[in-house]
């Protein structure tokens, strides 16, 4: 097959031209977490618990992710958010700036989708399980959105819309991997509620694994 | 010994005298509290039942969106949109009085201060002065009840009942603001002219009462400011004069412990009218005491010449009749108290009982769900169901008649056929588990027309028919007959069993009263009174046409209506 070494010598031309050792650093860690709550206070369908004037995930998860600039991708991935059981599924949702988001209603009950922070407002009004197509917005300024149901005023979720693509979401110990990054110096952030960011400058060496942990 | 003839006669009328003008007096002051009270009773239901409205809108999810996340400039217009059913003129006059919609809505800024609105639509139109009346001193952690004058000093002067709910934040249990609604309170310049009580409203030093002239108002308005400074005026009752006439006034405080200023519930009674009627009777005795002196002095000096005798006799005279006098009064006092104890008991039952018994039946229908009960209880509990249904109607029954007490009740006349309702009835009737057997005869023409509205004219019928059944022996006969007589329909309902003793029958129309029955019928005693005071709305009227000898017939009359159409 003459197609074969051709592909692969594509691909490597490819590489060579792409900024210099974009894509192979990574950085691995562990965020502390605060101690979960042992009951959600305001809040009785955990997922967001409010506390204090707090808005936390429910068990506790920190959101990981690399600031500066990135070249933006040509299209971006759907993002996903359901009502399911009365709840927002899932509770927390990273997307970078530009990313369309979903909200089926897995539910057999009525929604109303909306939220008036200050990054994003929108209404999506009531709709049910087998709305077509399936109401989404596109969150286009960074920041957190609080979303909340109109008919069911427990319910409530965090969009953290972030100006990079590179973010995940820890476990619920606190460990993460960011793989795929460019070399460089950044500056690496841990949201941790809506009142807590961490952060740490990182160096990030070419092809490098990098383990930063918070705090 | 005529001296002391007069003197004895003449202290005696006095004392007498005094004492029938304490009594009149006193049976008209609690005649009229009885009116306020119930008055009362009313604006508690409905101030309970705007707070409930005010609690769901403070739980709204829009308006914690816009005071948590940051949305001031959407808290109005959200607010706008929940409310829309309540805000039911939009910047007009707003509801009538007595209505549960609201004039107008503010938010509280957590200095208590008011948001500014913005020119948000919808919102109730308030002057500058009106809407510095809703600043409280810092945001309330309870539901406040507050009275603001609107238009002070104008025509059209009143007050509206405002309530602050405070809005406790989801995301840190601290109150962050609060949702304050005007509405237009009941009773107030809703009455007719020459009607016996004028209600109105304290506040501020202002007395809103549209029934009352302007400087009468001011009058009055300075005695109340006068009495409340007492430790003890959250109400009571006071006497004041205006050009020339006496008049009585009550006030009791619409919002005790209110972080809004205080405000008084206030009635009003005209006393010329009563006093006259005093003043008459103070004549009367006068006329009579001057009589029974005229004759004692005559006696006395008949028998004077036979010494003591007579004036023995003459103290014993007056002592019987200060007995029977005595005995009067204590008769009047009871009655008194019946009145105001039915009265209270009526309004009260009717909404304190209804919530319990609920409560209670959706309780043993849980207990009766369950797998754990015996056979046994299983049956017991249901009999217990059962009797929830009954005290369920009879709290019906009471809220009906309490709302007849207090005039409230309003008939939507439309013509009915009373023959077709009579035919379904006995139908019904027919269909009862526990008829033993009784026979049922019908005379009643085709079609017969009267005018009335339908579920009250039922509700008579059903009550007479249930009577007939319940105190009937067995294998007995009911009788109905239905006939137009002059602009009446007469309807005739009769049955066989113990007739009704002569001495009761003055009495069975009167409320809880029940015949001598046995504990074995059921029953509440309301059923005949109910139906007498609805056939009365109606302008008809109900009678026991005969007891005797086995039978008994009622006979009841409704107004004929025009031919059908």
């Amino acid at each position: 097959m003459t197609l074969r070494p051709m592909l692969l010598a594509l691909a490597a031309a490819a590489l060579a031209l792409a900024p210099a050792g974009y894509g192979q650093s990574s950085i691995e860690g562990r965020v502390e977490l605060p101690k979960p709550l042992h009951a959600p206070v305001m809040n009785k369908r955990y997922g967001i618990v409010a506390y204090g004037g707090v808005l936390s995930p429910y068990p506790p998860v920190a959101v990981v992710y690399l600031e500066g600039s990135f070249p933006r991708a040509p299209t971006l991935p759907t993002g996903r958010m359901a009502q399911k059981d009365l709840a927002f599924v899932p509770a927390i949702l990273p997307v970078q700036v530009g990313t369309r988001v979903e909200f089926p209603n897995l539910d057999d009950t009525y929604h109303n989708i909306f939220s008036y922070s200050p990054a994003k407002r929108f209404d999506l009004g009531r709709y049910r399980r087998d709305e077509t197509p399936v109401p989404s917005e596109v969150f286009d300024v960074a920041g957190m959105v609080t979303l909340r149901c109109d008919i069911h005023e427990h319910m409530r979720a965090i969009i953290l819309v972030l100006d990079t693509p590179h973010f995940v979401l820890t476990d619920t110990e606190g460990r993460y991997s960011l793989q795929g990054l460019p070399g460089g110096r950044f500056v690496l952030k841990a949201w941790l509620d809506s009142r807590t960011t961490l952060s740490r400058a990182v160096d990030l060496a070419p092809g490098g694994v990098l383990r930063a942990d918070f705090p | 010994m005529m001296l002391v003839v007069s003197v004895v006669a003449v202290s005696t009328l006095l004392f007498t005298q005094r004492n029938l003008s304490a009594r009149v007096r006193l049976d008209f002051e609690s005649e009229l509290q009885v009116e306020v009270s119930a008055l009362h009773a009313l604006q508690q239901f409905r101030d309970a039942a705007l707070a409930e409205r005010c609690r769901i809108l403070a739980d709204k999810p829009r308006i914690h969106a816009a005071l948590e996340d940051g949305a001031l400039d959407l808290l109005y217009p959200s607010a706008h949109d929940e409310l829309r059913g309540m805000m039911e003129v939009e910047d007009g006059a707003g509801p009538g009085p007595g209505s549960l919609g609201a004039d107008f809505y503010r938010f509280l800024d957590p200095r208590g201060g008011v948001i500014d609105p913005a020119g948000s639509p919808g919102v109730g139109r308030l002057e500058p002065s009106q809407e510095s009346q809703l600043v409280l001193p810092r945001l309330p952690e309870s539901p406040q009840t507050g009275y603001i004058v609107r238009g002070a000093g104008s025509p059209s002067e009143t007050v509206d009942e405002v309530i602050a709910m405070p809005i406790v934040s989801t995301e840190d249990g601290e109150t962050i603001s609060a949702i304050v609604l005007g509405f237009a309170p009941p009773g107030l310049g809703v009455e007719a002219e020459g009607a016996r009580v004028q209600n109105g409203i304290w506040t501020g030093g202002r007395l809103v009462l549209p029934g009352l002239p302007a400087a009468a108002r001011a009058q009055a308005s300075s005695e109340i400011a006068r009495a409340i400074g007492h430790p003890d005026g959250d109400h009571g009752s006071l006497e004041f004069r205006y050009s020339g006439s006496p008049y009585l006034l009550f006030f009791k405080r619409l919002n005790p412990g209110s972080l809004y200023p205080a405000a008084y519930e206030v009635s009003v009674h005209p006393l010329a009218e009563a006093l006259s009627g005093q003043r008459q009777l103070i004549w009367e005795f006068a006329g009579a005491g001057a009589l029974a002196l005229l004759a004692a002095f005559i006696a006395s000096e008949v028998i004077s010449r036979r010494l003591s005798e007579p004036v023995e006799k003459l103290v014993i005279d007056s002592r019987e009749s200060r007995e029977n006098w005595e005995r009067a009064e204590a008769a009047l006092e009871t009655t008194s108290r019946e009145l105001q104890r039915s009265a209270r008991f009526s309004a009260d039952a009717s909404h304190q009982l209804k919530t319990p018994v609920t409560v209670l039946r959706s309780g043993l229908e849980e207990l009766l769900a369950g797998e754990t009960l015996s056979p046994e209880a299983r049956e017991e509990v249901s009999r217990l169901v059962h009797q929830t249904f009954r005290l369920a109607s009879v709290i019906e029954d009471l809220l009906l008649l309490s709302r007849m007490d207090a005039g409230r009740l309003k008939i939507q006349f439309s013509r009915l056929d009373l023959s077709l309702l009579l035919g379904s009835l006995v139908d019904d009737l027919s269909a009862m588990p526990d008829s033993r057997g009784l026979q049922v005869e019908t005379d009643v023409p085709a079609t017969l027309w009267v005018t009335g509205e339908r579920r009250y004219t039922e509700l008579i019928l059903q009550n007479l028919l249930e009577n007939a059944r319940k105190y009937n022996e067995p294998g007995g006969r009911i009788r109905l007959a239905a006939r137009a007589e002059g602009g009446w329909a007469v309807v005739t309902i009769g049955n066989t069993g113990t007739a009704i003793a002569p001495e009761s029958h003055a009495l069975i129309f009167e409320r809880f009263h029940r015949g001598a029955v046995g504990e074995n019928v059921p029953g509440h005693g309301i059923g005949l009174n109910l139906a007498r005071e609805l056939a009365r709305v109606h302008g008809g009227d109900l009678r026991l046409a005969r007891s005797e000898a086995g039978w008994t017939e009622f006979e009841l009359r409704l107004r004929l209506a025009d031919e059908a159409p």
